[in-house]
């Protein structure tokens, strides 16, 4: 049982529950796509960190290459690299002799929020000589090119109904013949949308420790064709119990499948030491669990043949079930796509601490060569990827800890200058905003965030009642350690029950440690100084200068627990995607 | 003499989390149940705590009027006859300012027992069932007896007092 986790606390938790973040707690490993990793975890039973989509391809009017025939067309997927260089994902197979294909083929792309993910379509005429053979044989030198087109994988994700129909042209841009058109269409891979909330009761368990009653908690697992399990989930553990209810569990299709599938459910005594003892097990579908539930009986839990003992035992112990709901759980992607806005604003740090902006070794720095400093970066990369999904690209930018030029130190000043106006347009006016307002606003301080906070969050508050399915997201580039860090946490405990996150990144080189309490990633849940406690965790904090360090890039880290706290709050709420109908019973 | 129209509230009492009796041992769940106050008056109280999980849960909807000029309600956890624990939530955190009619809050407090030390949280929502005006007591300037501390300024703010001596 070596695999459980070693701290005690983690170890309790319950793991792989669909109904948890779906970014597997947030904080801490992974950077990107990377499938040694996403198989790790996949075995241990939590969620990757990104979807698995299929993209399904149709051309019309491709252009005729054949003297005798039409074309045979396929189309090869590739993806931009951030050096620029293409990967290729996947490959159609070959259609004879249409101009107007819809490929049978899927490729497969995994899309992650939190980066910009380009993708090339390049489309072939496959001359006949090839036909016979693997597509994946194929070398494209060989074929005739028809077009190529391009566009982001968040283009395609955020149309209603994932289809987008590009122009195919000419490598590189050159010359305007109309070459017809791709139309791409994406779809999530397995229907992981539905999902059974379980409810499990055991009574009479045997006592496995000393001195006190046993620990128990449950590790359900999904049989394999190969023959082994893989656990899919655990529960969280119950001291001292031998009549445990555990919370219940969430377990999505993808997780197990079908319902007709077998899950082994095992019943272990926790031990610090790792060293679980297995009290009893049980094999039932999910179909049987739903017979269970209904006739509210309970199944007797099994101990397997041991050394001392050649057959099964068929123990007192029962388990039973009782809840048992189906649920549809929408993806981050549903409810995207059905029209839910992501609104950006921005705050900047203009205390003295950044250095002064004349001087090239200030975080403030405007190179005149082009080269971006650490706010402008943060500003850019992030920018780029939420303005995909905020459509009126008005994004509120402040600053605070400068000095305006009447003399006074403000908390939150408008970062263009405006006395009345937040909002800058795209982007590029935040870039510009910032810009003048170095030149206009004197550095001063102290780092404090409750009046950005607080700004942000009646934002977030006022457009509850107009109804507009938006969520908003708040970042601060900040260089130090706030001032008054209960200011901080009041403010973020007030916002904790809004559309709202707020994502903080460190610039610089000061030491952040204390800024992490802000994050709660550890599970404690910030207190106000009223006693009022967070109802969610709101808070992303990166330092940029530990991410540089990895494969991870600020952007990937500060996003990571996006999807998963806009989650948290719509499913709090119980709120669908826009073009569900109301749940029927 | 025209009574001011009140408001009713829907409060969910959804769970409790780290409730000790005595301070050693957590508080038996069966015997556990919440009574909303929100006046020294009016209250509502839950039926006992399932066994659902390791901590006590409720999920029980509690329907009160508020009246107008109400600034707090008083949460308090009991077990058997003995209060062990109570929060005060300001009417200003669920009401008024910039949340719509309506709207449904989740809050958690932080609970105490009678010696103002910590012991435990609650989990609720809230949501308020407005008649016309719109405005809620907690945005309401005067109507309270005491002499005002600062000179003329109204702060209208809410402060919760915690006993200095058992600050943490």
């Amino acid at each position: 049982m070596g695999n459980f986790c070693s701290d005690v606390k983690g170890g309790q938790q319950a793991v792989g529950g669909g109904n948890q973040a779906i970014g597997g707690g947030g904080g801490g490993y992974s950077a990107g796509h990377n499938e040694a990793v996403d198989f790790f975890f996949r075995a241990k039973g939590e969620h990757a960190l990104f979807t698995p989509m299929e993209l399904s391809l149709s051309a019309t009017k491709l252009r005729d290459r054949d003297i005798m025939s039409k074309s045979d067309p396929m189309a090869v997927v590739y993806m931009k690299k951030r050096d620029g260089k293409l990967e290729e994902l996947g490959r159609t197979e070959v259609i004879m002799n249409n101009l107007d294909p819809t490929w049978i083929q899927k490729i497969n792309v995994t899309y992650q929020f939190e980066i910009v993910q380009p993708l090339i379509f390049h489309v072939y005429d496959v001359d006949t000589k090839y036909h016979n053979l693997p597509v994946k044989t194929l070398d494209l030198k060989d074929q005739d090119f028809l077009g190529e087109a391009s566009c982001v994988v968040s283009e395609i994700v955020t149309k209603r109904n994932r289809s987008l129909t590009l122009n195919l042209h000419n490598r590189d841009g050159r010359g305007l013949k109309n070459l017809g058109t791709l139309t791409v269409h994406a779809e999530e891979t397995v229907a992981s949308r539905n999902a059974v909330e379980i409810t499990f009761r055991c009574s009479a368990l045997v006592n496995k420790d000393l001195f006190s009653k046993s620990d128990p908690f449950l590790r359900i697992s999904r049989t394999v064709e190969t023959g082994g399990s893989i656990p899919i989930c655990k529960t969280e553990v119950v001291n001292n119990n031998l009549n445990p209810i555990w919370k219940p569990v969430c377990l999505t299709m993808q997780q197990f499948v079908s319902k007709e599938n077998p899950l082994v459910i095992e019943c272990f005594d926790f031990n610090t030491s790792g060293n679980h003892q297995l009290i009893g097990k049980l094999q039932k579908s999910v179909a049987e669990l739903e017979t269970l539930y209904q006739s509210k009986a309970g199944a007797n839990l099994i101990s397997p043949s041991s050394g001392f003992r050649r057959r099964e035992k068929v123990l007192k112990s029962e388990i039973f079930v009782d809840r048992l709901v189906e649920k549809q759980l929408y993806s981050f992607l549903d409810y995207i796509s059905s029209g839910f806005e992501l609104s950006f604003m921005v705050a900047v740090d203009f205390t003295a601490s950044n250095g002064d902006p004349r001087n090239p070794t200030s975080l403030h720095y405007i190179d005149p060569s082009g080269r971006l400093n650490a706010y402008q970066q943060a500003i850019l990369e992030v920018g780029e990827v939420i303005q995909f999904y905020d459509s009126d690209r008005h994004f509120p930018a402040w600053g605070f800890g400068g000095r305006t030029p009447n003399g006074s130190v403000s908390h939150c000043f408008n970062l263009n200058g405006s006395p009345s106006d937040f909002e800058v347009e795209g982007v590029e006016g935040i870039m510009a905003a910032y810009r003048s307002a170095i030149h206009n606003f004197a550095l001063a301080g102290p780092t404090l965030f409750g009046q950005v906070i607080n700004k942000a969050a009646d934002i977030a508050g006022h457009s509850l009642s107009s109804h507009h399915a938006k969520y908003y997201i708040l970042l601060i580039i900040t260089d130090g350690v706030v001032s008054d860090l209960q200011e901080t946490i009041n403010s973020v405990v007030r916002a904790s029950d809004l559309p709202l996150s707020i994502l903080i990144v460190g610039v610089g080189n000061a030491d952040f440690k204390e800024m992490e309490i802000l994050d709660a990633d550890n599970g404690d849940r910030l207190e106000s100084s009223s006693g009022r406690i967070a109802t969610r965790d709101i808070v992303q904090f990166v330092p940029m200068r530990e991410v540089h360090v990895g494969q991870m890039s600020v952007v990937q880290a500060l996003l990571e627990e996006l999807p998963s706290q806009f989650l948290s709050y719509v499913r709090g709420r119980d709120i669908k995607p826009l073009n569900v109908p109301p749940a029927s019973s | 003499m025209e009574k001011p129209s009140s408001k009713t509230i829907e409060i969910t009492i959804i769970s409790a989390e780290g409730l000790l009796i005595n301070k050693k041992q957590p508080a038996k769940k069966t015997n556990l149940f919440i009574t909303v106050k929100t006046d020294p008056f009016n209250s509502r109280s839950t039926g006992l705590g399932h066994e659902g999980g390791s901590s006590p849960a409720w999920n029980e909807k509690l329907v009160m009027e508020l009246p107008v000029h109400a600034r707090f309600i008083t949460v308090e956890a009991r077990s058997a006859s003995r209060i062990i624990a109570t929060a005060n939530i300001p009417v200003s955190d669920f009401a008024g300012g910039h949340l719509p009619e309506n709207y449904l809050s989740f809050l958690s407090y932080r609970l105490r027992d009678a010696s103002g030390e910590k012991n435990g949280i609650i989990n609720l929502s809230v949501k308020v069932n407005g008649t016309g005006n719109g405005r809620c007591a907690a945005s309401c300037s005067r109507q309270w007896m005491g002499v005002q501390a600062v000179g003329n300024k109204v702060s209208g703010g809410i402060v919760t007092g915690i006993p200095a001596a058992y600050r943490y």
